[in-house]
C-alpha cells in the first residue's frame, strides 16, 4: 500500500511537470524549443505510464510506456525536426495572440478545466488532478491550434490534445487493452506522417506554411 | 535573551562574510564552463577591500539622496537578512516581520538605488533606473504569488514557521503545488538578483546593462557598499530559496552542523545558477514580460493545484 501512495505522489509531481512543459510550449517563440518541450512532455507521459505499470503490475502497460517513449518522445520530435529542416522554414512561431497573453489564457483554461472537473463527483486527489490536467492539455492544445499561424504548430497542437487524452485514459482506467493502445499509437504515427506530407505540399504550393495564406486563391 | 541577540549578530556576520564568497564561486564555475581559469573565488573580497581604501568621486550636482542611497539599501537588505531563516529556522527576529516585509525591504533597497541613479542626472543612470523599475514591476507580483503558494501550503506567512512546517513534513512536502512554486521562484530569483537571461552582472555595455547602469556614478567606498549590498541580496535570495523549498537539515544538532548544511545548499544553488547563466543568452528587454508571465502563471497554477488536491 505504501508503494501505491509513493507512486501516487510521484505521479502528482510528474503531472505538475507535464503542465509546466505545456506552458513551455505556450511560452516559447522558437519552433525547435516547442518541439523539445513536446518531447519532454511525452517523456513525462511515458514516466506516468511506467508508474502505473509498476503499481498495477500489468505487463502490457510496460509495453505502452515503452511505445510512448519510442514513438512520442523520440520518433515524432525527430519527424518534426526533419520537416523544419527540410522546408527551411523561419524558426519563429508566428502568433495571433502575444506570448504573455497566451500564457494568461492558458492559465484561465486550466482554471476552467479544474472547475469543470470539480463538478464531477470523483473524490481521489490523484484522479481529480490527473483528469483536470488532461482536460487542460486538451483545451490548451486546441488553443495552440487556433492561435498559431504555422501549420507545424497545428500539428503540435493536435498532438498535445492527444497527449492529454492519453494522460486521462492511463491515469483513470490504468490503461486500455493493449490492442486499442497499439491502434492509437499507429494512428498517431500515421497521422503525423500524413500531416508532414501535407505540410510539404502546402509549402510547395504556397511557398510558406503560414495557414493565413491558405485563404488566397492560387490559379 | 542574550543568546538570541548573539545569534542575530552571528547571522548578520555570516551574511556579510559569505556574500562575496558566493559571487566568487559563481564566477569561478562560469569561468570553468567557458574553459577559462577565472579569478580566485576570493577575488570579490579583494575587490571590496581595494574599493574601501579608495576615495569616492562625487558629482557636485547631487543631493543627499546620492549619499544616503547606498546606506539605505545596505541597511534594508541586512534587515531583510534578519527576517530570513539562514541556517536555523528558529530565527531570533522572527516576530518582527514575515515574508511580505522581506519582499518590501528588497523593494525599498531597489527604490533608493533607482532614485540615486536619477540623482546624478547622467543619461545611463536614468536608463538603468527605468529598466530596473520595469523589471521590478513584473517581478514583484510573481514573487509575492509564488511565496504565497508556499505560505498557503504551510499555513503561515512567517518564514521561520514555513520552513519548520516544510521540514517536518519531510518527503510528504513534495506536492505539485510545491514543485510549481519552486520553478516559479527560481525564475524570480534570477530576475531579482539580475542574473543572465534578465541582466548581465558582468557587462558594462551601455545597451544591455540594468543594475550596472544604475550604479555607474558610484566610486570608492560608496561603490564598495553598493557592491556588497548586491552580493548580500544574491545570498539572501538563495537563502530564501533554500529555507523555503529545501529546509531539511536546518534543525540539525548544533549550529556548526546546520551551518555546514547551509553552506552545501548555497554552493549547490550557486552552481545551478552558474549553469543556467552559461547555458542561456541574455534576453531582449522587451521579451522579459514573457519570462515573468510564465513565472506568474506557474505560481498561480501552484495555488490552484493546492486547492484542487485539498479539494477546497
Amino acid at each position: 500500500m505504501s508503494e501505491l501512495i509513493l507512486g501516487s505522489r510521484m505521479m502528482q509531481l510528474i503531472i505538475a511537470l507535464i503542465l509546466v512543459s505545456t506552458f513551455l510550449i505556450l511560452g516559447s517563440t522558437r519552433l525547435y524549443s516547442c518541439v523539445r518541450a513536446f518531447g519532454i512532455q511525452s517523456f513525462l507521459l511515458a514516466c506516468v505510464a511506467g508508474i502505473v505499470a509498476f503499481s498495477t503490475g500489468k505487463f502490457d502497460i510496460y509495453i505502452v510506456a515503452l511505445l510512448t517513449l519510442v514513438i512520442k518522445a523520440a520518433l515524432i520530435p525527430y519527424i518534426f525536426i526533419y520537416i523544419i529542416r527540410e522546408i527551411k522554414v523561419k524558426r519563429e512561431v508566428e502568433l495571433y495572440v502575444s506570448v504573455p497573453s497566451s500564457i494568461m489564457i492558458g492559465g484561465v483554461l486550466v482554471v476552467i478545466s479544474y472547475y469543470l472537473i470539480r463538478s464531477i463527483n470523483i473524490m481521489s486527489e490523484l484522479s481529480s488532478l490527473s483528469l483536470s490536467a488532461s482536460m487542460s492539455l486538451v483545451s490548451i492544445g486546441l488553443f495552440i491550434m487556433i492561435s498559431r499561424k504555422k501549420a507545424i504548430m497545428q500539428m503540435l497542437g493536435i498532438l498535445i490534445m492527444e497527449n492529454g487524452l492519453f494522460l486521462g485514459a492511463i491515469s483513470l482506467t490504468y490503461g486500455m487493452p493493449l490492442l486499442v493502445e497499439l491502434g492509437i499509437f499507429f494512428d498517431v504515427l500515421i497521422g503525423v506522417l500524413i500531416m508532414g506530407i501535407l505540410v510539404f505540399r502546402i509549402n510547395r504550393t504556397f511557398e510558406s506554411i503560414d495557414t493565413d495564406m491558405l485563404k488566397t486563391l492560387i490559379g | 535573551m542574550l543568546t538570541q541577540i548573539m545569534l542575530a549578530i552571528f547571522q548578520i556576520l555570516i551574511i556579510i562574510a559569505l556574500a562575496p564568497l558566493l559571487s566568487g564561486i559563481i564566477k569561478k564555475v562560469k569561468a570553468f564552463f567557458q574553459i577559462r581559469k577565472g579569478p580566485s573565488i576570493f577575488q570579490p573580497y579583494y575587490d571590496i577591500a581595494k574599493l574601501l581604501r579608495k576615495d569616492s568621486v562625487v558629482s557636485e550636482n547631487v543631493s543627499w539622496i546620492f549619499y544616503a542611497s547606498p546606506l539605505v539599501s545596505f541597511a534594508a537588505i541586512l534587515t531583510a537578512g534578519l527576517l530570513i531563516p539562514i541556517f536555523i529556522s528558529d530565527i531570533p527576529f522572527g516576530f518582527a516581520g514575515d515574508l511580505i516585509a522581506v519582499v518590501y525591504l528588497f523593494a525599498l533597497a531597489r527604490f533608493f538605488t533607482a532614485l540615486a541613479s536619477l540623482d546624478a542626472g547622467s543619461s545611463f543612470g536614468g536608463m538603468g533606473g527605468s529598466r530596473e523599475m520595469f523589471v521590478a514591476s513584473l517581478v514583484e507580483p510573481a514573487m509575492m504569488l509564488s511565496i504565497f503558494a508556499v505560505a498557503v501550503y504551510a499555513g503561515s506567512t512567517n518564514l521561520g514557521s514555513i520552513s519548520q512546517t516544510v521540514s517536518n513534513l519531510g518527503i510528504d512536502a513534495m506536492s505539485p503545488s510545491y514543485l510549481l512554486a519552486f520553478v516559479a521562484f527560481f525564475i524570480i530569483a534570477i530576475a531579482e538578483t539580475g542574473r543572465i537571461p534578465v541582466d548581465n552582472p558582468a557587462t558594462h555595455l551601455e545597451l544591455t546593462m540594468i543594475h550596472e547602469a544604475m550604479i555607474l556614478e558610484y566610486s570608492g567606498k560608496q561603490l564598495a557598499i553598493v557592491e556588497l549590498a548586491a552580493m548580500m541580496k544574491l545570498l539572501l535570495v538563495f537563502s530564501l530559496l533554500a529555507s523555503i523549498f529545501f529546509p531539511w537539515g536546518m534543525d540539525a544538532a548544533g549550529i556548526p552542523a546546520a551551518l555546514g548544511i547551509y553552506l552545501i545548499k548555497i554552493a549547490i544553488l550557486g552552481v545551478a545558477m552558474a549553469v543556467v547563466e552559461t547555458s542561456t543568452a541574455k534576453w531582449r528587454l522587451f521579451r522579459l514580460p514573457e519570462l515573468m508571465s510564465i513565472s506568474l502563471m506557474l505560481s498561480f497554477l501552484a495555488l490552484i493545484s493546492f486547492i484542487i488536491v485539498k479539494g477546497g
